[in-house]
């Protein structure tokens, strides 16, 4: 209470004073007093913090969040994850250099096979599926639409042949709802260096996927994905391209904004090593 | 009288030893200093060798190559001018401004800041060496510190130069003026411009414009008080009179001041100019005053100490932090960055700034009520002054002379001293006053200057000495137009005061035309009046003055003397008509007329009467804890007299020798203990050991100090900072400037005082009016206050900004708020609020309570850190994260998910973050939250700091007590945050780069029942506090 800082050779006194036996600048019966204090003040502070919270709590939807005005334009991702930038090394007679690659893409495709799409409803193509509950159904995405690139054909995914597929998806947004017809196209930076395939077909996104009513009500819900293998051209001595694919064919589909990289495009490089 | 002047003489050596023995004492040796100082001391020496008052007209002319007659030419007087410089006083010496500018940069705060962004530099550098295309936001944040630093260094400087000019512009108002020969013509130039060997006239009531050698006056009087104190004038003449040219008449010095030089032939007195500017005594002993150091104000002192508090914390929480994330395994260059972050977090970086504009505010306030602080932290200084050690004249009393009271028909009448002198109340019936007030109309040579009809009585300016000023414009007040008196009552002879008459007398026809009879009449020193009477009038009779009578003039003469009042006695003889006919010539050499067996007329004392205002001051100061000791040149009565009637001494204590009096016994046998007041002259001084000044001055707690020199003042200014007080010390001399500057707080008279105080003093009465010292002491006590709130409700939200990065550190969650955004509230929303309580009224009478002790009551005390800290502070925090987290919540992410987040949340490369409804987010989008989440977390740190403002507006009272709505410029303070806020969400919504996003109307009320919740939890504390004082509650929770 005295000072804050007391001088030099008050020190020793200050920290333990064997006359008015203080400890701290307090006695034994003060300590008691003020820890007894802080212990009910924040005790009561604590107790007040968490009621506010439940309170605040109490306001959520568990099935739909309350705003979803920050996501209004998905974003698109590529499978496999590189580990940092989105670079893809390997060469094609070295399978270590891919194996990483693969198993992720088997771990991510593992809810799109067959086995675990029989639950699912087949849904007509080219209309959005807008349910009314109270039992949301989830269309069935079949995984050979991914052609060359849905594993089933070659479980490789076209590295040990030097084309790797990529798989392109869009973020999950509750409620979205396309307009038009999107599509994923593909295009690499340099077209003498590679070309792009993409399955579906055009890189189709079909509607019937939409719009999707969220993780509690939406169970067992698969998204859409695009597969774009690149294809090196036999004449190019360099093996290394920058690809760009973005949504497109969808007008509330947002491919352009300055800031954000990833909203409705994705730009990743594929280095293939000899 | 010859060797008090010696002694004033050693001024500067006594002065100079002083200093010299407390540089000893202080251990710290400055050689440079000390050379310096012993320079000096030569230089007075070489000063006593002075010859020039010995030398001859010739030898002078021949010395200064000049000419008596002619003056010096143009062409000589510029040369000289710019070799020797002009003949001013160099103000002390000002640190250059750039240093000034340069100190704001690093003072406070800066360094800590200016070391965050140092590190920030440091830190891209590092990252930009390793990743070319690292993020440039530590290059931001390091820029915005810096930026802040130097904005609010400029600010402060600002605010400094401001109040330093209006200084320099009152300075400056008056430049002297000087009549100097040259080129055989008298002309009229600025003072500044005179030069050694410069011929110069001077009339009375000029300042002497230099240090002159006199070459022709007579009747010439000067006042050297503000040069030795001594209040009566000295004469001067032409004459070689002693071999030390102090005391020589023949050399007159620099501002001091002319009386009258009237009796020379041309009405002037002429001389050389020997010495100009900081060559003259003067300037030396202004010299002098400049080394001794200045002490560093209280609230300076109190400031620093809560630097080091806040810097204490910010640097320990931020290092605490740094090792704990090191050892979290963090990236060192992250563990930087959060470093700063704390750093910034905890130090309140526009409250140096606040704390300028709050003493300025009351600088200005101040000064309308006629205090000019010069020093912009002296301004709370003398609410913390716990003695003021004040001259008497002119500032106790009004510095002239006036009269007091009157004895004729053997009874004393008090008559009004009042300011304006208007209700003179006492009994004119009788015949003995038409008789006197006649005497003292006619037996008077001082008159008024013409073309003052329109001017107050009082006011009018007067040629003549202090007495007969007085005596004139109290005769003008009660009978009206004196002058016409006089020409009706015409004056034949006259023969005027001297030293060895001691009277002064003059011969009147009467304005009766019937009575051809002369009147003489006659003032003087009462005893020698009453020699030259044999009879005495009463109520209007002439009777014999036999035994009794004239111990009742005795009785009354001695009452008066005791009052410390200037006692003259007036005698008057009509001169019978045959001895002197119309036709006699009188003849003031030979004295052709009768001296003795006059008729006594009566008795009128004068003193120079305290201001109206003072004895309330003193009363005021009394009760505000201040003790008020009298240091005076004057004589112990007079001086026990005044400090009487203005309650200096009250009126119930007695000295030691009133006791002695009293009870008829001797000093000696008087316990001590039971005298109250002291009376202590300058010579009882002098013997006085340091150990018997610190007795006296802690024993007794009403002192007079009368006689004493001005080394002395400097002796009692240090016995009284012995005693711990912060002393308050008012003068107006030159010589008070060494103790000026040694106070705490000088105090100088606007007026009166000498450009030598000025500028040792802190601060300046305009109207050389005590009571506005006491306005001080208001205004310093309250600007103490509220700057205690004012410090309180900027550190409380410094834990609202430090928990997030904490929290962010250890929980991982999305960072709550950042760095920059924190600037936004320290620099934005709480700068006018913080200002607001520099306006607040006090909460109770603050002249009621004892000065604080400059060592037990600071401004920042650990209760203070600990409530805004761990109470309202906490509070706060947790308000804030309720709308973070209620925020990201209805966004989809909710409270639990959001625990150690933070490396996916904060990887660039993970463009479909998952939140607990499925939904992805790419990082962009996550970061636009993240600004969100800032822009909810200012918001409630905003909401709430609305509350803390409203509840620091008291301490102890409740606020329904103080008034919601008293100090305005609080809600203007409140509308300010809001208004901010608004245009940081609203406004600038868009400018990403600033980190705030616009948000949704509903979060701006979450964090009002928190707000609430803070008014209500400090409602509390004060209502305990005011129950139980005294309590544990009390001792833990006032601040």
């Amino acid at each position: 209470r005295e000072s804050f800082q007391p001088e030099p050779g008050e020190w020793k006194r200050f920290i333990y004073n064997p006359t008015s036996g203080e400890f701290l600048g307090r006695t034994a019966k003060s300590w008691g007093l003020i820890l007894l204090f802080y212990l009910v003040f924040y005790g009561f502070l604590a107790a007040l913090f968490t009621f506010t919270m439940w309170v605040m709590l109490q306001t959520l939807n568990d099935e739909v969040p309350k705003y979803r005005d920050q996501i209004p334009s998905p974003g698109l991702m590529v499978f496999p994850k590189p580990l940092s930038a989105l670079e893809y090394t390997f060469s094609a007679s070295d399978p270590s250099s891919y194996r990483g690659y693969i198993e992720d893409l088997r771990k991510f495709l593992k809810p799109y096979t067959l086995e675990e799409q029989k639950n699912l409803t087949v849904c007509p193509d080219g209309i959005l599926s807008e349910q009314k509950g109270p039992v949301y159904v989830a269309c069935q995405f079949p995984i050979f639409l991914l052609q060359a690139c849905s594993g089933m054909s070659d479980p490789d995914f076209g590295y040990s042949q030097g084309s790797p597929c990529v798989l392109v998806k869009m973020n999950r947004i509750i409620g979205l709802k396309p307009e038009g017809t999107p599509r994923i196209e593909c295009i690499p930076k340099d077209e003498n260096v590679a070309s792009i395939s993409t399955y579906p077909n055009n890189g189709i996104i079909d509607l019937k996927y939409f719009p999707y009513y969220g993780k509690k009500l939406h169970v067992g819900y698969l998204q859409p994905l695009v597969a774009a293998q690149v294809i090196f051209s036999a004449n190019s001595t360099k093996k290394e391209v920058t690809v760009e694919c973005k949504i497109d064919g969808s007008p509330n589909l947002k491919n352009q904004d300055d800031r954000d990289k990833f909203l409705g495009r994705v730009a990743f490089k594929i280095i293939a090593r000899a | 009288m010859r060797q008090r002047k010696l002694e004033i003489y050693s001024v500067e050596h006594h002065a100079a030893t002083d200093i010299k023995k407390k540089e000893g004492r202080d251990g710290k040796k400055d050689n440079d200093l000390e050379l310096k100082r012993n320079q000096q001391k030569e230089e007075l020496k070489k000063e006593l060798d002075l010859d020039d008052h010995k030398l001859s007209n010739k030898e002078l002319e021949t010395k200064y190559g000049t000419d008596i007659i002619r003056g010096l030419s143009s062409t000589r007087a510029a040369e000289l001018l710019a070799q020797n410089g002009p003949n001013a006083l160099t103000p002390p010496k000002q640190t250059p401004e750039i240093i000034k500018f340069l100190k704001q940069m690093v003072g406070g705060f800066s360094i800590l800041l200016w070391v965050g962004a140092v590190l920030c530099w440091i830190a891209f550098g590092i990252q930009y060496v390793s990743n070319p295309s690292a993020s440039l936001d530590s290059v931001y944040l390091g820029t915005v510190l810096a930026v802040v630093v130097i904005l609010t260094g400029i600010f402060a400087y600002y605010q400094e130069a401001k109040s330093t000019n209006i200084m320099a512009s009152f300075c400056k108002m008056i430049p002297q003026q000087a009549v100097v020969i040259r080129d055989s013509e008298k002309k009229v130039i600025p003072a500044e411009q005179l030069v050694v060997g410069d011929i110069v006239e001077i009339k009375g009531g000029d300042q002497i414009p230099a240090d002159i050698r006199l070459l022709s006056a007579q009747g010439c009087k000067v006042d050297n008080s503000s040069l030795t104190g001594e209040s009566e004038p000295q004469s001067r003449s032409s004459e070689f009179t002693h071999e030390n040219p102090l005391e020589t008449k023949n050399i007159t010095f620099y501002s001091t001041t002319c009386l009258e030089a009237s009796t020379s032939p041309v009405g002037t007195a002429t001389g050389m100019v020997i010495n100009t500017g900081d060559r003259t005594i003067i300037g030396r002993i202004a010299s002098l005053a400049s080394g001794v150091g200045n002490e560093k104000t209280p609230i300076a002192i109190e400031i620093e100490h809560f630097v080091h508090i806040v810097a204490g914390v910010a640097v320990s929480v931020g290092i605490l932090f740094f090792i704990i994330a090191v050892c979290m395994k963090y990236h060192v260059l992250d563990a930087i960055i959060f470093l700063i972050a704390i750093i910034v977090a905890n130090v309140p970086e526009g409250l140096l700034a606040t704390v300028t504009v709050a003493l300025s505010l009351t600088a200005k306030r101040m000064a309308k009520k006629n205090c000019l602080v010069k020093n912009l932290e002296a301004v709370e200084t003398l609410g913390s002054t716990s003695i003021i050690c004040s001259d008497k004249t002119g500032t106790l009393t009004q510095n002239r002379m006036t009269v007091a009271h009157l004895w004729f028909d053997n009874q004393i009448f008090v008559a009004d001293t009042s300011e304006d002198n208007l209700n003179q109340g006492f009994d004119q019936s009788s015949g003995t006053w038409t008789s006197l007030s006649k005497i003292i109309a006619l037996c008077n040579r001082a008159e008024f200057k013409p073309g003052q009809e329109s001017v107050p009585i009082m006011k009018r300016v007067v040629v003549g000495d202090a007495s007969e000023t007085a005596l004139l414009k109290f005769s003008e007040v009660i009978l009206g137009d004196v002058m016409e008196i006089r020409k009706r009552n015409h004056k034949v002879v006259e023969i005027p005061f001297n030293s060895t008459n001691k009277f002064q007398l003059s011969i009147h026809q009467t304005e009766d035309p019937n009575d051809k009879r002369f009147l003489l009449v006659m003032k003087g020193a009462p005893e020698r009046i009453l020699e030259k009477c044999s009879t005495i009038m009463i109520n209007g009779k002439e009777q014999p003055l036999d035994k009794s009578m004239a111990q009742a003039f005795h009785t009354a003469y001695m009452e008066l003397g005791g009052l410390g009042e200037r006692v003259l006695g007036f005698c008057h003889f009509y001169l019978p008509a045959d001895e002197f006919p119309e036709t006699y010539s009188f003849d003031s050499e030979s004295m052709n007329f009768p001296t003795s067996n006059l008729c006594f007329v009566g008795l009128l004392s004068m003193i120079d009467p305290p201001r109206s205002t003072v004895p309330d001051a003193v009363t005021k100061c009394r009760s505000a804890g201040i003790k008020v000791i009298m240091v005076t040149g004057d004589h112990p009565i007079t001086a026990k007299a005044i400090a009487k009637s203005v309650g200096i001494i009250s009126a119930n204590s007695e000295t030691v020798e009133d006791i002695a009096k009293r009870c008829n016994i001797a000093v000696e046998q008087v316990n001590k203990r039971d005298a109250k007041a002291a009376v202590v002259t300058g010579m009882e001084l002098k013997d006085m050991s340091p150990e018997q000044l610190d007795e006296l001055l802690a024993n007794y707690p009403e002192i007079v100090f009368a006689r004493t020199s001005p080394q002395q003042k400097l002796i009692i200014v240090e016995g009284c900072q012995r005693q711990d007080a912060v002393v308050a010390v008012t003068g107006d001399g030159v010589n008070d400037s060494p103790a000026l500057k040694k106070a705490d707080i000088g105090v100088a008279m606007g007026i009166t005082g000498s450009d030598a105080a000025k500028n040792a003093a802190d601060m300046i009465l305009l109207d050389d009016n005590f009571s506005s010292i006491v306005t001080g002491v208001e205004e310093g006590r309250l600007i103490f206050d509220n700057l205690k709130k004012t410090i309180a409700y900027t550190l409380t939200k410094n834990i609202a900004e430090l928990c997030p990065f904490l929290i962010y550190i250890i929980l991982g969650l999305p960072l709550p708020i950042g760095t920059i955004t924190l600037l936004f509230i320290d620099l934005g929303t709480d700068i006018i609020p913080s200002i607001a309580l520099a306006y607040e009224k006090a909460e109770s009478d603050i002249m009621n309570r004892k000065p604080r002790h400059k060592k037990k009551d600071r401004l920042v005390n650990q209760q203070l850190a600990v409530y805004s800290y761990l109470h309202i502070g906490l509070m706060q925090a947790l308000g804030a994260f309720l709308v973070y987290f209620t925020v990201y919540a209805q966004q989809g992410f909710r409270p639990t998910s959001l625990f150690h987040l933070r490396i996916a949340w904060d990887s660039d490369h993970l463009n479909d973050l998952e939140d607990n409804y499925g939904q992805e987010w790419t990082s962009y989008q996550r970061q636009y939250l993240e600004w969100t989440g800032y822009t909810a977390f200012f918001v409630g740190i905003m909401v709430q700091q609305i509350a803390d403002l409203i509840i620091r507006k008291t301490r102890k009272n409740s606020i329904f007590k103080q008034g919601l709505f008293r100090n305005k410029v609080i809600w203007v303070g409140i509308a300010s945050q809001i208004i901010v806020a608004l245009l940081l969400s609203y406004g600038l919504g868009s400018i990403t780069a600033l980190n705030f996003t616009m948000l949704k109307a509903q979060y701006w009320f979450v964090a009002v029942p928190h707000a609430i919740l803070i008014w209500v939890y400090d409602e509390m504390r004060k209502l305990f506090i005011r129950l139980y004082p005294g309590s544990w509650w009390d001792k833990n929770m006032y601040y």
